[in-house]
């Protein structure tokens, strides 16, 4: 245990240290040009207790700064009446999480990285103003509480991203790939960017009215998070989600099944515990269509009788990091696949929409399942793309349009926007409200 | 402290290398709701080095400010290996050598004020919003950030400086069937404590329109001729035109950068936009920035024509502009970008009286609820609106996000109102290549402006 859980054994009732440490170097390309090499060696902790019933927390750089503890103590004179303790010692699941020759990558090796991807795609797309980047961090993480809990992970995350912006246009095509180990130079994800580059060479708008809308993996947060905020055990307790009354009932359509997957292999998001020290387990969120489960971390479980699932994070929407307050937030959100080879889906429609991505997604309602944003995709008409989506918005509500799913991809991808790192398939819904010409 | 930093940079064999250590405190009081979730006080520090050399460029951030020597020399040595693949090496223009200190001395300042008058302030606020019967909850949040700067760079430069920022915001919840609306309010957002007091009156006001929304239908999606309130249009000229004013993210793109030579016709002779860290009291207000180059006044657009751009000391050099103190960093692990100080679009000679009556169908968009852009595509929503019907306001309406395309839009940009305001929270998001930077720093101004077609998302 850290000094200072011991010194708080003496000043407070219970205590609960913080502290990750973080080595990380990234290389940024521009427009095919080496810009930037970035290496920081950065520690944050913070310290949560509880004393005379009432809580304080205080953040700082090391556990060791002058103040630290006494910081923590002053606002817990003003802080509430707590009704839960920190973690007590726990098992926590292993998980593959470190790879000492990633953690040992120099920035010339990443720079390499990024020359492989530049030269498979300057043969094919010479003109493009490409972006490229790769990056190392290699995390070490621990969770102390004077009850007991003593967490500790370490962590590497190796990725790499590619994209370029269509030709006099703000939006283009970009792709990531990300692992605890180097991930190899994916030949399919490069021509998988060369194709829907080409593809965004023509514009197109559709016509204002409904049509159906395919969800790629990087735009299935359109769908997950309004449905996440929904089964956090903050919007539950304080009555403002849409789902606040409604386990056990049909909300989405019976083909979707989505969990929370806080150990799932591969993920650099994986956790085998969360940021309150308890540990993180799998848990199916919507069975088939039926909400299932709430997401609590220790201050809501508490407050609605029920024990935390291990789902206490510092992470919101926009952020994350020692000085976010811990709050319950998911870990690795799936969907599981369908059985249509996405291709197929596109090949099927008369007239419709594949979305890479939302714009604006954050400036909706989007805790109440709805969601208004710029589409950025492709037109599809007559199972061909013909074009990018310009000026084009599109707008629903997931609790009523996920009603409707017509088919689920067989292939899954990383989902990431506002979420961390889990997987989706390509999700087809039926129809969603299209504003175009 | 800052002659051991200065002699860091001055020994490196660099072209150029600054470095920046920085102190910050923090003091947060948050409701949720009834519960009192957090009164916390932050205290960090940190530094983050840059280097130039051989053409090439490195950055890297520490927390222990003992390794700043062996971390500024790994940097250096980075930046000697960008520059060997580079054929076209980087450089910083020149730039005003200053050994001077900026502090600041607010009339009342919020570093003095005792810990237990904010959190009753707070507790204030946040009661009278609970009183009402629709709300639900609430998040109230006084919010303090100080921050004691020391800038050393190898030209010569020794700068201590301040940044301080204090405001009151937060969300009202409210709760009717199945509608939940939320509405924002937001105090001060700048040095000074005194404006965050007696503001009793403005969240009333709040608090109505989040009781009203309840009622509200939901917008009709559809393009439409728009009238933006100052809060939204503020946030349109930041999130459409600012964004791809600053330079970094002009840099390494041809096609935007060809579309955006000084002197091109973006808008009618009727718009003219500034970006100004020099106005008084306001988010973005600030004296020096974080490369050590004094914020100033930039017009960006006059008389509908692009005049000027925000740079830092490697894009002015690239670009062959003068430079314009825009480069800031939000916290101790950032590394500075172009960041707008206070952007806002001049005053016109339009009522807003006489926009609405210019539109048969349409609406009056209100109150900034957030926004997102990237090139010239944007989209951002507002708190609450209303349909213009045969140059009348009609009923309010509600989950309003719109959008369009920046050059289009600014062309279309057909009145401008004579009433500028600026909003009370500064806020903006970028990443300018690395992660997401939050800053609070960021003011938005501007009058009423009538645009003649947008597309609005909806029912």
């Amino acid at each position: 245990m850290h000094p200072i859980i011991e010194a708080a054994r003496q000043a407070v009732d219970q205590a609960e240290l913080y502290w990750n440490r973080a080595h990380s170097i990234s290389v940024r390309y521009e427009n095919y040009r080496l810009q930037q090499v970035t290496e920081n060696d950065v520690s944050e902790t913070s310290l949560r207790v509880i004393k005379d019933g009432k809580i304080g927390s205080a953040y700082a750089v090391f556990p060791d700064q002058e103040g630290f503890l006494d910081n923590a103590v002053i606002g817990s004179k003003y802080g509430d009446p707590v009704q839960y303790s920190f973690a007590d010692a726990a098992d926590y699941p292993a998980l593959d999480s470190y790879d000492a020759s990633a953690a040992n990558l120099t920035s010339a090796d990443l720079i390499g990285m990024c020359e492989d991807i530049k030269t498979k795609i300057q043969s094919k797309l010479p003109d493009v103003a490409l972006g490229i980047g790769a990056g190392l961090e290699a995390t070490e993480l621990s969770v102390q509480t004077t009850r007991g809990a003593d967490a500790a992970s370490k962590s590497t995350n190796v990725g790499y991203y590619f994209g370029a912006p269509f030709k006099g246009a703000g939006i283009g095509v970009y792709k990531f790939a990300s692992g605890v180990r180097t991930p190899a130079i994916d030949d399919a994800l490069i021509n998988e960017f060369v194709e829907w580059y080409n593809w965004g060479n023509a514009t197109s708008t559709p016509s204002t009215g409904r049509l159906p809308v395919i969800l790629a993996p990087e735009a299935a947060f359109l769908m997950m998070m309004p449905f996440l905020s929904g089964v956090r055990g903050e919007a539950i307790w304080k009555k403002t989600s849409p789902l606040t009354e409604r386990l056990g009932e049909q909300i989405l359509s019976e083909k979707i099944t989505i969990r929370e997957n806080p150990t799932l292999a591969g993920s650099t998001d994986a956790r085998a515990f969360d940021d309150e020290g308890i540990p993180c387990a799998p848990s199916t969120l919507v069975d088939r269509g039926v909400l299932k489960d709430f997401l609590f971390d220790l201050r809501f479980g508490a407050a609605m009788d029920r024990p935390s699932t291990g789902n206490g994070f510092k992470r919101t929407m926009f952020g994350s990091g020692n000085e976010t307050a811990t709050n319950p937030w998911f870990c690795c959100p799936t969907v599981d696949p369908g059985d249509t080879p996405w291709q197929d889906m596109i090949k099927g429609l008369d007239e419709g929409l594949l979305i890479t991505n939302g714009m604006g997604f954050h400036s909706g309602n989007y805790p109440q399942g709805q969601f208004a944003v710029q589409a950025v995709g492709f037109h599809i008409v007559n199972g061909q793309v013909v074009g990018r989506l310009d000026k084009t918005m599109i707008s629903g509500n997931i609790y009523e349009d996920c009603k409707k799913i017509a088919a689920l991809s067989s292939e899954v991808g990383p989902c990431s926007g506002f979420l961390p790192i889990g997987t989706a398939p390509y999700i087809m819904i039926d129809s969603l409200q299209v504003a175009g010409k | 402290m800052k002659s051991t930093f200065a002699n860091v940079v001055s020994s490196l064999p660099a072209d150029y290398a600054d470095l920046r250590f920085e102190e910050n405190r923090k003091v947060r009081i948050v409701y949720e709701g009834k519960e009192l979730s957090q009164v916390a006080t932050t205290l960090t520090s940190g530094g983050h080095v840059r280097a130039y050399a051989n053409g090439g460029k490195a950055i890297a951030s520490f927390s222990d400010p003992g390794r700043a020597g062996p971390i500024a020399e790994a940097t250096c040595a980075s930046a000697v290996l960008v520059g060997n693949s580079r054929e076209k090496k980087l450089r910083v223009a020149d730039a005003p050598v200053i050994a001077e200190d900026f502090l600041i001395t607010p009339p009342v300042d919020p570093r003095e004020v005792p810990l237990n008058e904010k959190l009753d302030l707070t507790t204030h606020y946040n009661e009278l919003i609970l009183k009402n019967p629709h709300v639900i909850t609430t998040n109230t949040v006084y919010d303090e950030f100080t921050s004691r700067r020391i800038f050393v760079n190898s030209d010569g430069s020794v700068i201590e400086y301040e940044l301080v920022n204090v405001g009151i915001f937060g969300m009202i919840v409210t709760k009717k069937g199945n509608v939940v609306q939320r509405v924002r309010f937001a105090f001060g957002g700048n040095t000074n404590y005194t404006p965050l007091l007696d503001r009793e009156a403005d969240l009333e006001k709040q608090i109505a329109k989040a009781c009203e929304l309840l009622d509200a239908e939901p917008a009709k999606a559809g393009i439409y001729p728009v009238v933006l309130d100052p809060s939204e249009s503020g946030v349109f000229i930041h999130e459409a035109f600012g964004h791809l004013s600053e330079a970094d993210g002009l840099q390494n793109n041809p096609s935007f950068r060809a579309k955006l030579q000084l002197g091109t016709t973006l808008g009618k002779p009727i718009l003219n936009v500034t970006d100004d860290a020099t106005l008084p009291d306001l988010p973005g207000s600030y004296r020096i920035d974080d490369e050590g180059v004094p914020g100033m006044r930039t017009p960006l657009i006059t008389d509908g024509v692009l005049s000027g751009r925000m740079h830092n000391r490697e894009t002015a050099a690239e670009f062959g502009e003068p430079l314009s103190g825009n480069m800031r960093a939000v916290d101790v692990q950032c590394t500075p970008i172009v960041r707008m100080s206070n952007i806002l679009i001049e005053a016109g000679d339009s009522s807003f009286d006489e926009m609405v009556a210019s539109i048969d169908d349409g609406y009056y968009l209100v109150g900034a609820k957030g926004g997102q852009t990237s090139g010239d595509q944007f989209t951002f929503g507002a708190q609450w609106g209303y349909r213009i019907q045969s140059g009348k306001l009609g009923n309010m309406v509600r989950d309003i996000n719109m959008s369009g395309e920046l050059f289009s839009t600014l062309q279309a940009t057909s009145m401008i109102g004579n009433d500028v305001a600026f909003g009370e929270r500064g806020g903006c998001g970028k990443g300018g290549g690395g992660p997401m930077q939050m800053n609070r720093k960021s003011g938005k101004g501007s009058p009423h402006i009538k645009i003649d077609a947008v597309t609005i998302g909806g029912i």
